[in-house]
């Protein structure tokens, strides 16, 4: 009987490591990807960016104009530009605004929390009551319920943003007087001291209530008009998706099992409806995103949308720059989430 | 519904109301409303348009409010009226041939610090902005040699007669900085300044009020000078300055308690307002105009003033009027009402005289394109349907207009260029005098956005030199009066509007006046009664 020696085997690295270098690597150059499209789409517009950063009077200054186009790096051809750019980006470097004459970076720093809070609650209660209300729609297909869910949807899906903003506004603020006036805080309240950039966690880090209380509230209304847009779109996918499930087999025999309906509902519909839904979820956040800038213009939000949005209508070339980059980051690390998700809600995609 | 109980579905319902609940932390019914008004602070919403709280780089309509708050300048003018330049931290005495003049500092007067206001502070604040030739303010000094005498006294110096000086010293961009705090905070004279940051987080003035914070996305907040010993202390001890972009949430702020002034209401919005609100209407200084382009290489065969004289007289201005809502008022010519010169009344529609110059013109029906920004509302003037409205107008006179509407950053380099042929622009001053309106002559600024050249029209181009030089004030009105009516007569520019501006204020408050300078004098403001 002879013995086989064994063969010394290298440690294998997790493949979750793995899957995430590899996301890594294809996030890096689709990034690299945006920064081209984004700076070749920015200098195709055309316009003068000097002049609209300087206004009339200063852009009709030589001695002006030329200081600012040197300051910067306007007057060197578009690929070198772009590898200034980039070489700064390495460095964490942003560019400085052609209007605001600040850093990009920090400017970002503040208008993405911003957004960030409000996109992460409207998108926690758009999932919840979409869940909710997707459900009962399934359950009693075609009954009265079913109709009024569907009408409620179309609602939420074709109204304006914005003048479901301006009309909850009026009606919430200045009529039935129950919701607070514009922006994250009330005049007479001192925002808090910088630690994430989310008025309501950082509130709470510093112990202070009355400013907690004071920005949750100024949320609330923003929320809900963000939240009623995306349910009308998540509403219909989780309708669709527990029907599908609802016929399946495996249903049937926890039913049989005598399982009670909310376990039935919670650990074998939802479960199995999961996967479409969180596809759509990750969509929608991106959606309700963009959707923001509507939002904000009409509660006097300080976020990315308004950022943005100066930044387009004053040619602000480093500043839609970095919120294109912004923007590409924040769609890679939901699909990110999303894709890992897959894996934590169905073994097969994990063992895939 | 047989295995999902009622139950299940009362769960999962109350797991959303916790959700929606935890996300907005309950209701805190009108917090804003409370602290708006009960607290003491003065409230303002406005749209901003402020990029530093340091004047040396300021150029903006909010950045001027911001600027006249917190720090002073030699000259000032007083409400709306900017007409008149009065003494500010200084009085003047200047020379018949309006090329010298001497300032004589205000006695005692001292800065946030409490250190007195000095000459060399006033010839630094300056030099300063001279030297930093990428500050936008830097053009307003050009020319200008700025000496300190003694302590008390600088005298500035002009290369051309410049009567026009003390008018443009009440520009908040030309406020006077501590010059000792600056130095140690990176200010200099020789371009290389980097104060601009120590600025932005502190103010160095002698103004009414001392910057808090500046959060140039959401709000900036101004505390009480304690050491300000000038006259026009203010009744609050903190301001609030919100950017609140969208007038309709300005007026829904304003009704319901939260802010006390809305600086950015439109005609429409502004008659909405009952008696518990106060507002101020009055014609701003912009001037909304059609340009026709003169050169043959841009406008071809309708390089024409004829065709300018032809569109003068199709025009129905009473008609345009509606468009522009509270305050505004026709314009009578390149100058705007209450400037040095303005005309006492406009043109008439006359469609036979504009018959008998489109005929001069050999009009044979081309269309003309019209070029505007579509994306920037002045004074509350939408420039989209006033195109509209003079399109329809043009039309019913024989001449066939295509609209050309473009973003406000795109369209204006062609403006500036002067490669439009046809535009809907608008002109507003750089300072409170009508030389900013000369610029419309011949070989000018604005004229040559219309490819007018000074030899297209000599003598127009000699009045806006004579207009320009004049050193007696009797004749530098006259000039600028025969100015404007030549333009009136023979300019390829058809003025049309000049729009309105409201500020609107909760009724317990008084003072809240529009100036063409600096928006509103924030410490002006007080609780009414």
């Amino acid at each position: 009987m002879s013995t086989t020696p064994v063969a010394r085997r290298r440690p294998t690295r997790s493949p979750l490591v793995g899957y995430l270098l590899r996301r890594l690597g294809t996030s890096i150059l689709l990034l690299i990807g945006v920064t081209i499209v984004t700076f070749l789409l920015t200098n195709l517009v055309p316009g003068d960016p000097v002049s609209a950063a300087l206004g009339e009077g200063a852009s009709q200054n030589p001695a002006t104009r030329e200081a600012f186009i040197k300051a910067h790096g306007l007057d060197q051809p578009l690929f070198v530009q772009y590898f200034i750019y980039m070489a700064n980006l390495l460095q964490g470097d942003l560019g400085t605004s052609l209007v605001t004459g600040r850093p990009v970076a920090s400017d970002l720093a503040t208008a993405v929390p911003a957004t960030i809070e409000i996109a992460v609650c409207a998108i926690i209660v758009s999932l919840a009551v979409s869940i909710v209300l997707g459900t009962l729609a399934a359950y009693r297909r075609g009954l009265v319920t079913d109709q009024v869910v569907r009408v409620v949807t179309l609602v939420g899906l074709s109204v304006p943003t914005f003048w479901l903003a301006l009309v909850s506004y009026y009606f919430f603020f200045l009529q039935l007087g129950v919701a607070p006036g514009s922006g994250r805080i009330s005049p007479a309240i001192t925002p808090p001291p910088r630690i994430t950039g989310f008025y309501t966690i950082d509130y709470l880090l510093n112990g202070d209530s009355v400013g907690f209380f004071d920005a949750a509230a100024h949320l609330a209304l923003p929320v809900m008009v963000l939240s009623l847009v995306t349910i009308g779109l998540l509403t219909r996918f989780v309708r669709t998706s527990v029907l599908e499930v609802l016929d399946s087999d495996y249903v049937r025999a926890a039913r049989a099992k005598g399982l009670s309906g909310t376990r039935v509902v919670l650990g074998y519909v939802l479960r199995g409806a999961a996967l479409p839904i969180l596809t759509v979820v990750g969509v929608a956040f991106g959606a309700l995103l963009s959707g923001t800038v509507l939002v904000e213009s009409v509660f006097a939000w300080p976020g990315l949308g308004t950022y943005a949005y100066n930044a387009a209508a004053n040619l602000d070339l480093t500043g839609i720059m970095g919120v294109g980059l912004v923007v590409g980051v924040i769609y890679l690390l939901i699909n990110l989430v999303v894709d890992l998700l897959y894996g934590v809600l169905d073994p097969r995609v994990r063992i895939a | 519904m047989s295995s999902f109980s009622r139950r299940s579905l009362v769960a999962v319902g109350a797991v959303t109301l916790l959700a929606i609940t935890g996300c907005s932390g309950g209701n805190s019914a009108n917090g804003g409303g409370d602290g708006g008004s009960s607290s003491g602070s003065l409230v303002i919403d406005t749209a901003f348009s402020v990029e530093t709280a340091d004047p040396g780089h300021s150029y903006d309509p909010t950045g001027n409010m911001l600027a006249k708050a917190l720090y002073e300048t030699l000259v000032d003018f007083e409400g709306s009226d900017v007409s008149t330049p009065v003494p500010g931290l200084a009085s003047w005495e200047q020379n018949d041939e309006a090329t010298e003049f001497t300032f004589t500092l205000e006695d005692g007067r001292v800065f946030s610090d409490g250190s007195p206001i000095e000459a060399k502070d006033v010839v630094f604040s300056l030099h300063r902005i001279q030297g930093m030739v990428d500050a936008k303010p830097n053009f307003l000094l050009a020319g200008v040699t700025i000496e300190e005498v003694d302590d008390k006294t600088v005298t500035f110096t002009t290369e051309t007669p410049m009567l026009q000086l003390p008018a443009i010293l009440a520009n908040p961009a030309l406020g006077i900085l501590n010059s000792d705090v600056v130095i140690e905070n990176g200010g200099t004279t020789d371009g290389a300044d980097t104060a601009q940051s120590f600025l932005d987080g502190e103010s160095a003035g002698s103004g009414p009020f001392v910057l808090d914070t500046l959060d140039l996305s959401s709000q900036i907040v101004l505390t009480g000078n304690e050491e300000y010993n000038g006259d026009e202390a203010s009744a609050y001890d903190r301001v609030v300055i919100r950017n609140v972009t969208e007038s309709a949430t300005q007026l829904a702020n304003l009704k319901g308690g939260d802010t006390m002034v809305a600086m950015d209401l439109n005609g429409d919005q502004v008659a909405t307002l009952g008696g518990d609100q106060n507002v101020d209407s009055v014609a701003s200084a912009q001037t909304i105009f059609l340009l026709f382009n003169q050169s043959a290489e841009i406008a071809g065969d309708l390089a024409n003033v004829k065709l300018a004289e032809a569109i003068r007289y199709a025009i129905d201005y009473d008609s345009l009027l509606e468009l522009a809502g509270a305050g505004s008022v026709p314009a009578t010519g390149v100058i705007p009402p209450a400037f040095e010169g303005a005309l006492e009344t406009g043109i008439e529609q006359d469609l036979d005289r504009s018959a008998a110059a489109l005929a001069e013109a050999g009009y044979t029906g081309q269309t003309l394109k019209l070029q505007f920004p579509n994306d920037y509302p002045v004074g509350g003037v939408e420039f989209t349907p006033l195109a509209e409205r003079v399109q329809a107008q043009l039309e019913d006179a024989g001449i066939a207009v295509e609209l050309a509407p473009a973003p406000f950053a795109t369209e204006l380099d062609a403006y500036v260029n002067g490669t439009e042929g046809f535009g809907l622009w608008f002109w507003g001053p750089d300072y409170a005098d009508s030389a900013n309106f000369l610029p419309f002559g011949p070989g000018l600024k604005v004229g040559l956005r219309a490819g007018w050249a000074a030899e297209a029209n000599p003598e127009i181009a000699a009045l806006a030199a004579d207009a320009a030089s004049a050193t007696d004030v009797d004749e530098r009105t006259a000039a600028f009066t025969e100015f404007a009516e030549a333009m009136q007569a023979e300019g390829p520019f058809v003025p049309l509007i000049v729009p309105g501006r409201n500020i609107a204020a909760a009724g317990d408050v008084t003072g809240a006046v529009y100036n063409s300078v600096w928006e509103i004098d924030i410490a002006e403001i007080a609780p009414a009664g």
